[in-house]
C-alpha cells in the first residue's frame, strides 16, 4: 500500500509534467514568429530608409532604388480586392447567420469552407483563366480578383460567427419595436457590432496583403510605378520573391527589407484589429 | 363590442413543435388597466405574452392558433402584417437590453428613426417625453449621448421602457420586467407602471405576488398553459375562487 502522501506526490508530478509539455508546445508555436521577426530585423533593417519607400527599382547593375511601386501596387490591389470582397462577404455572412437554415445556406457554408481551403496558387490560376486570358494581358485587376477570393471566405465566416454570438433577445427587441426584419438586422444587429465585424475584415485584409501565389500569374509584377489596373502591377510579396531569387546582392538585401516591411504591415494590421477593436469588444460585455 | 375592450384574446393556443405550451386562453383586456399574469415557472406565461405581439413565431417550429383582436383586426389573420401588429403591441423584455453601440438618446428614438422620421426637433421632444414617462429623464438628461450600456441595470430597463413607448403602442407587454433588478430599481419601475396606465394598457408577467397585488387591476393565474382563474386583483389575492390559486398565492405550491 502506498501512503496518501505518495499518491499526492505522484499527482503533483504528473501535473507539473503536463504543465511542462503545454509550456513547450506554446514555445514551439511562438518561437518561429520571434525568430522570423528577429531575423528580418537583422537582415532587413539596414536597407530600411526613406529611399526604400520613395524610389522605384534602378536599372540592373545600378545600386539603390526602392519598392515604392510595389508598396503602392499592394495597396491598390488589396483595396480593390477589399472593395469586391467585403460587401459580398458581409452580405454572405449576414445571410448565413440570420437566414442560414435552408439548402442554399448549407451549400454556401460548404463552398465557403472549400474556398478557404483552396491553395492560393490555384486561386491565382482562377484569376489567370478568368481575366488574364480573355483580356490577353496580366493585370492588377486579375490580381485584385484573386486576392478578393482570399478575403471573401474569411469575411463570410467571421461575419457569420460574430453575428451568431449576438443573443437573440436583441433581435426580438428590434422586431418588437415594429421594425421590418431587414432594418432590424442592418441597423441594430450589424450596426451595433461594427467594431467586431471590422476585426474580422482587417484580419482578412492582412491575410491578402501578404499573399504571393495569387498574384504570380495575374498581376505578374512590374519594375515601374503604375496606376493602371489593366496593366501588370508590382506588389510587395511578388517583388520580394523576384528580388530574393535574383543573383544580385543589392536586390537580395532589398528583398529582406521588403520582407521586413511586409511583416510589419501584416502584424501591424493584426495588432490593430485585435487591440483597438478587441478592447471595445471586451468593454461591451 | 364593449368600447372599453382594447384587446380581445379568444381561444389562443401555442405550440413549440408538438409541445402544447398555451392552451385555449380567452381573455379580454380593458383600456388603461394593468393586467398581471402569475403562475409557476414554465406554465407558459412568457409564451402567451410573446404570442400577443407575434414574437412567438420567431422560434423555429413554433405555432399559434386562435384570435387576438385589436382595432377590430385579428392579429393572427394571414393578412395581418406582424410589423403593424408590433407597432400596436410593444414589448419590454425580462433582461434589460439597450441596443449596443447606441447612445441613450439613439436607443429611445431608434424605432421612430427607422420608421423614417427624420425631424430632429420632433425626435428630441419625443425622447424627452418618453424618458420622462419612463422616470429616467432626470437621471440622464445631461448625458443623452452616453452609451446606453453605461447605465445601471434598473436604468437600462427604464431605457428599454422608454424605447418601447417611443413608437407609441397602445398596449405594452412586459415579461418579468423587474426580475433582474434589485428591490429599489424594481420599485421605481412599479411606480412608473402605475403612471403608464393613464395612456397605455399594460399586460405584465410577474413572479412576484406582492408586485401583482400592488400594481395590477386584474390578475390571471396560469398553470401548465391553462388560465385557471382571472379576476380583479383585489379579489384574487383576497378571495381566490379556486383551490389551486389559493395554494399558489399563499405559497403552498409553485
Ligand atoms: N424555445 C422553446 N422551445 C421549446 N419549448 C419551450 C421553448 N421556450 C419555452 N418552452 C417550454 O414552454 C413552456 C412554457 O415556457 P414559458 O412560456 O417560458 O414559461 P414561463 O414564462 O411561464 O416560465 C415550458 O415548459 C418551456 O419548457
Ligand atoms: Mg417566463
Amino acid at each position: 500500500m502506498r501512503s496518501p502522501e505518495t499518491y499526492f506526490k505522484i499527482r503533483k508530478l504528473k501535473n507539473s509534467l503536463f504543465h511542462l509539455v503545454v509550456l513547450i508546445s506554446a514555445i514551439c508555436v511562438m518561437a518561429p514568429l520571434f525568430i522570423v521577426v528577429a531575423f528580418l530585423l537583422q537582415k532587413g533593417a539596414s536597407g530600411f530608409n526613406l529611399d526604400f519607400f520613395t524610389n522605384i527599382p534602378k536599372p540592373v547593375g545600378e545600386i539603390g532604388g526602392g519598392m515604392k511601386h510595389a508598396i503602392i501596387g499592394t495597396m491598390i490591389m488589396v483595396s480593390l480586392a477589399s472593395l469586391i470582397a467585403i460587401p459580398i462577404g458581409l452580405l454572405g455572412g449576414i445571410f448565413l447567420s440570420e437566414f442560414g437554415k435552408g439548402k442554399i445556406a448549407t451549400l454556401l457554408r460548404f463552398a465557403t469552407d472549400l474556398l478557404t481551403g483552396v491553395p492560393s496558387i490555384v486561386i491565382g490560376i482562377f484569376g489567370y483563366l478568368l481575366v488574364v486570358i480573355p483580356f490577353k494581358s496580366f493585370s492588377a485587376l486579375a490580381g485584385a480578383l484573386s486576392l478578393s477570393l482570399i478575403i471573401l471566405p474569411i469575411v463570410i465566416r467571421s461575419t457569420e460567427e460574430i453575428l451568431k454570438l449576438i443573443p437573440n433577445h436583441y433581435r426580438e427587441a428590434g422586431l418588437a419595436l415594429g421594425l421590418p426584419r431587414w432594418k432590424m438586422i442592418l441597423f441594430i444587429i450589424v450596426k451595433g457590432h461594427l467594431s467586431q465585424l471590422f476585426t474580422g475584415i482587417i484580419l482578412a485584409i492582412s491575410r491578402a496583403a501578404g499573399e504571393t501565389a495569387p498574384l504570380l500569374f495575374t498581376a505578374f509584377g512590374s519594375l515601374y510605378l503604375s496606376y493602371n489596373v489593366k496593366a501588370p502591377m508590382a506588389s510587395l510579396p511578388v517583388q520580394i520573391y523576384n528580388y530574393a531569387i535574383s543573383p544580385y546582392k543589392d536586390w537580395q538585401s532589398q528583398a529582406w527589407t521588403g520582407a521586413f516591411v511586409l511583416i510589419t504591415l501584416v502584424l501591424g494590421l493584426n495588432l490593430f484589429a485585435r487591440t483597438v477593436f478587441g478592447i471595445k469588444k471586451l468593454r461591451r460585455k | 363590442m364593449n368600447q372599453d375592450i382594447i384587446l380581445d384574446v379568444k381561444d389562443l393556443n401555442a405550440w413549440f413543435g408538438n409541445f402544447h405550451a398555451v392552451k385555449s386562453i380567452s381573455k379580454s383586456y380593458k383600456k388603461n388597466t394593468i393586467n398581471a399574469i402569475i403562475g409557476p415557472s414554465g406554465c407558459g406565461k412568457s409564451t402567451y405574452l410573446r404570442c400577443l405581439n407575434r414574437i412567438h413565431e420567431e422560434v423555429p417550429g413554433a405555432k399559434v392558433s386562435g384570435e387576438a383582436i385589436i382595432d377590430g383586426q385579428n392579429i393572427f389573420d394571414p393578412k395581418a402584417d406582424p410589423v403593424e401588429v408590433r407597432r400596436k403591441i410593444g414589448m419590454v423584455f425580462q433582461k434589460p437590453n439597450p441596443f449596443p453601440a447606441m447612445s441613450i438618446y439613439e436607443n429611445v428614438v431608434i424605432g421612430l428613426k427607422l420608421q423614417g422620421i427624420k425631424k430632429k426637433s420632433f425626435l428630441l421632444e419625443q425622447a424627452e417625453n418618453c424618458l420622462r414617462k419612463a422616470a429616467l429623464w432626470d437621471e440622464v438628461k445631461d448625458k443623452l449621448n452616453k452609451d446606453g450600456m453605461s447605465l445601471s441595470g434598473g436604468q437600462q430597463q427604464r431605457l428599454c421602457i422608454a424605447r418601447t413607448l417611443a413608437v407609441n403602442p397602445p398596449v405594452v407587454l412586459m415579461d418579468e420586467p423587474t426580475s433582474a433588478l434589485d428591490p429599489i430599481a424594481s420599485a421605481k419601475i412599479e411606480d412608473l407602471m402605475s403612471e403608464l396606465k393613464k395612456e397605455y394598457t399594460v399586460i405584465v408577467v410577474t413572479h412576484n405576488m406582492q408586485q401583482a397585488a400592488r400594481i395590477s387591476d386584474y390578475t390571471s393565474f396560469f398553470v401548465l398553459g391553462e388560465l385557471i382563474e382571472h379576476n380583479l386583483s383585489s379579489e384574487i389575492f383576497t378571495r381566490p375562487k379556486m383551490k389551486q390559486t389559493e395554494d399558489y398565492i399563499t405559497g403552498r405550491f409553485g
